[in-house]
């Protein structure tokens, strides 16, 4: 069984737009995916779906066996204290200290008087230290969040996100607004953690090199459909021009 | 740009002043005939008034009777303020759009608070003076109803106006409600809650000076016995007490607030 | 069903000295102030239980039977005393604000060539703020006699205090560049006035100006408690014979007055500024 299956997603907003046209799927334990396609595509609605951030209005997404979308109250919370996710503004608390936001990533797993008095055991403490070392700035732990840099506030999402000890993790758009080698960096700790932890990632990119770069398996998406699912190598640029549906320029590469 | 495109939108300008300050001429005319100022009696008032600030030089001997009442004004209003605090802020929390549990329990905690803060202070204390008798508790108790409006309501509007990306974030983790709240809402607003709960001090020292004067304790009932008895010289050394003990905590909310900014 | 951790507790590197000081002042402030608390209450002469719970034996019941069914006949008084009051307040903050007006020019920093300057005039300000509100009513009915002129003078004398002081620092938080530009091509100081001070204060003094109205409309309801009319008059005088149910009646009225005023009032200031 696939370690997560969208069976036949439909995402309509209340609006009226179908974000989604039916998506079927699955993505073996482990896999690196990277989603591409234009703004409106259908990427972040697609990686929403499965923590239920979005909720599909037809179809379900399963992840490691559970049925996230028709799950509720305790067990959604159980269900997305497994899934990691990052986010292109970072959504990092900005007042409180980098320590306490990788912390934040605990709040699933303990309970809730834990988290509502602060009271962490020691053993989730030193692991939170221990995700900052694995992302490379334990010397940060007690500076403000607000006082890093973006890529370093970035780290601080994906040590918070591994502070949950994820099974998937989910990236929308993380390196958008950091520049080309901090996102070359953020990608490749990202790409080098999902493999030494085994954790299934679905990345939205927006970057053609990028996504030829770190994807094992890289989908294309347009107009809310799947248009395109192979290897890096079949990512030709005539591929990508299918996917985008117009010709490849400058702004769709991250360069070095 | 033609002289035409600009003349409609200027045009609708002087329309929409003109027409505002019709309307004002208007209430204030209704204004006169309703109320029956009485212009006139406005001159001589004030030449009656001036004579009673003559009138009012303080005599300090009256001093030692005010400590014991002064005291209970700024008890008054710090038990207001502490307790006002603590109970407006779940209050606060349930009325936010972005931190309430249900549609119906925000509906029911912003109707509550609209009618706390709508309801003046002195009203509050009135009321609770012929419920509950003379003295310091009536005050307390509507003190700190009238403090949980005034704080709830700013609270909320700072609440709702946070950054929602830590929320969702939290959400993504499986955090549930409160410790969401602990750790994405409460770092966000913490500062800005600390300043205003200063500020309902301010106000309910302000306030617990006054609430004496309908039988809620504290050093409006000295103002309001030196009025009767028309001890005018007690009276302006009890207005200067007053004068400088407001300074005083004026002064202290305003350091402290602009500690924490 | 809660994950724990089980991995060997690594070294958790000991808070920096800044962060462990403030936890500990933070703890240190929070025992203050509960020590306060618990202080104020001891001290503060409350009545006991027994005196509490028979004095609410003996008023709560009537009350709150008295709010579900307010006295319907009294509507028009109450309605009537309210509209006074509201009027009552609109010529208080009217007054407060023309008189504040030139006050705020005497208070502003940056219009006299310096903070110290204005000193003087931010004093009499915050005294003029100092003076209990309800002091100055009595005041005034003594000198003008009861009714709504006692009260409309006394909010309009408070009410510069306020204003004044709120108007002061929006002068002193002006751009300076366009008080420049106009100097700079010649204008003298009522130039500098009309086309560069003015433009940028009106609206909110403007919106400064509606709050302070929603504050006096609440205190103008109050006032007439001493007799500076409005409709305070008439509900203490209930308030004191424990007729409930009219009572009732006033507060609702008062109540849905406020808000309907407030909430008319918030949205054109959200408007204005």
């Amino acid at each position: 069984m696939a370690h997560i299956e969208f069976e036949n997603v439909e995402v309509i907003y209340k609006t009226g737009l179908k974000a989604l046209k039916g998506v079927s799927l699955q993505v073996p334990q482990g896999q690196f995916v990277v989603v591409v396609g234009l703004s409106g595509a259908g990427k972040s609605t697609l990686i929403r779906t499965v923590n239920n951030l979005v909720a599909p209005s037809t179809g379900h997404v399963t992840v490691a066996g559970t049925n996230v979308t028709a799950a509720r109250g305790q067990a959604l919370r159980r269900a997305r204290s497994d899934i990691g996710m990052i986010f292109q503004t970072f959504n990092l608390v900005k007042r409180s200290s980098v320590i306490r936001n990788v912390l934040a990533g605990r709040l699933g797993d303990l309970p809730a008087w834990r988290g509502v008095l602060g009271a962490f055991p020691r053993e989730d403490l030193a692991y939170a230290h221990d995700c900052l070392r694995r992302v490379g700035i334990p010397e940060k732990a007690y500076v403000r969040a607000d006082a890093l840099s973006g890529g370093q506030q970035q780290r601080v999402g994906i040590a918070r996100a591994l502070a949950q000890r994820p099974t998937v993790m989910l990236a929308d758009e993380p390196v958008a607004s950091l520049d080309p080698p901090t996102s070359h960096a953020v990608m490749s700790d990202l790409k080098r953690i999902a493999r030494e932890d085994g954790i299934t990632t679905l990345v939205n990119l927006h970057f053609i090199d990028m996504a030829r770069d770190y994807a094992d398996r890289i989908i294309g998406m347009r107009d809310g459909l799947v248009v395109f699912d192979g290897t890096p190598d079949e990512a030709t640029d005539a591929a990508f021009e299918d996917i985008y549906g117009r010709p490849i320029d400058d702004k769709d590469l991250r360069g070095v | 740009m033609s002289s035409q495109d600009s003349a409609r939108p200027q045009a609708a300008r002087r329309l929409k002043s003109w027409g505002t300050l019709a309307v004002f001429a208007v209430l204030i005319l209704f204004a006169f005939r309703a109320t029956k100022f009485n212009l006139p009696a406005l001159f001589t008032g004030a030449a009656d008034f001036f004579r009673f600030f003559g009138r009012m030089a303080p005599d300090f001997t009256a001093l030692p009777q005010i400590w014991s009442p002064l005291l209970q004004t700024i008890q008054i209003a710090y038990v207001a303020t502490v307790v006002g605090s603590l109970i407006a802020i779940p209050l606060i929390f349930l009325a936010s759009a972005n931190t309430a549990i249900d549609p119906i329990s925000m509906w029911v905690a912003r109707t509550l608070l609209t009618v706390l803060r709508s309801i003046p202070d002195l009203l509050w204390a009135a009321l609770f003076v012929a419920v509950l008798g003379l003295g310091a508790l009536p005050g307390v108790v509507a003190l700190t109803l009238f403090s949980i409006g005034v704080l709830a309501k700013l609270g909320s509007e700072t609440v709702e106006s946070i950054d929602p990306g830590p929320l969702e974030a939290l959400r993504a983790v499986g955090a549930g409600r409160n410790r969401t709240i602990v750790f994405a809402v409460v770092p966000q607003v913490a500062a800005t809650m600390v300043s205003f709960i200063l500020y309902v001090f301010e106000i309910n020292v302000r306030a617990s000076v006054v609430i004496g004067f309908v039988g809620a304790g504290g050093i409006g009932v000295l103002l309001q016995r030196y009025l009767n008895f028309f001890d005018y010289t007690g009276l302006g050394a009890l207005i200067v007490v007053i004068f400088l003990v407001v300074l005083l905590i004026d002064g202290f909310s305003v350091w402290a607030r602009s500690r924490l900014i | 069903m809660v994950k724990t951790l089980q991995t060997p507790p690594t070294d958790i590197p000991r808070a920096p000295a800044s962060v462990r000081r403030n936890r500990s002042l933070l703890i240190i402030g929070a025992a203050l102030l509960v020590a306060l608390f618990v202080l104020a209450l001891v001290t503060m002469n409350l009545p006991t239980w027994s005196r509490v719970l028979s004095g609410l034996q003996r008023n709560a019941m009537p009350l709150l039977r008295g709010l579900v069914r307010p006295e319907t006949s009294v509507f028009e008084l109450a309605w009537n005393s309210m509209v006074t009051t509201f009027f009552m307040a609109i010529l208080g903050t009217i007054l407060g604000a023309v008189l504040a007006f030139p006050m705020s020019f005497l208070a502003a920093g940056n219009l006299l060539g310096g903070t110290r300057w204005a000193l003087p005039g931010k004093a009499v300000l915050v005294a003029v703020r100092t003076f209990p509100e309800i002091v100055l009513a009595v005041i005034f009915v003594a000198a003008a006699g009861p009714g709504p002129t006692a009260g409309i003078m006394a909010m309009g004398i408070h009410s510069i205090g306020y204003l004044g002081k709120v108007f002061s620092d929006v002068i002193e938080g002006i751009d300076q560049g366009p008080m420049e530009a106009i100097r700079a091509a010649g204008g003298n100081q009522l130039h500098t006035f009309l086309f560069a001070v003015v433009p940028q204060v009106l609206p909110e003094f403007a919106s400064n100006v509606l709050y302070r109205f929603e504050i006096n409309l609440r205190s103008a309801a109050v006032l007439g408690m001493v007799g500076a009319g409005g409709i305070g008059l008439p509900l203490i005088q209930r308030l004191q014979f424990r007729r409930w149910a009219e009572v009732s009646m006033f507060i609702i009225v008062i109540v849905v007055f406020i808000i309907v005023v407030d909430a008319i009032s918030s949205n054109i200031r959200r408007r204005l500024v």
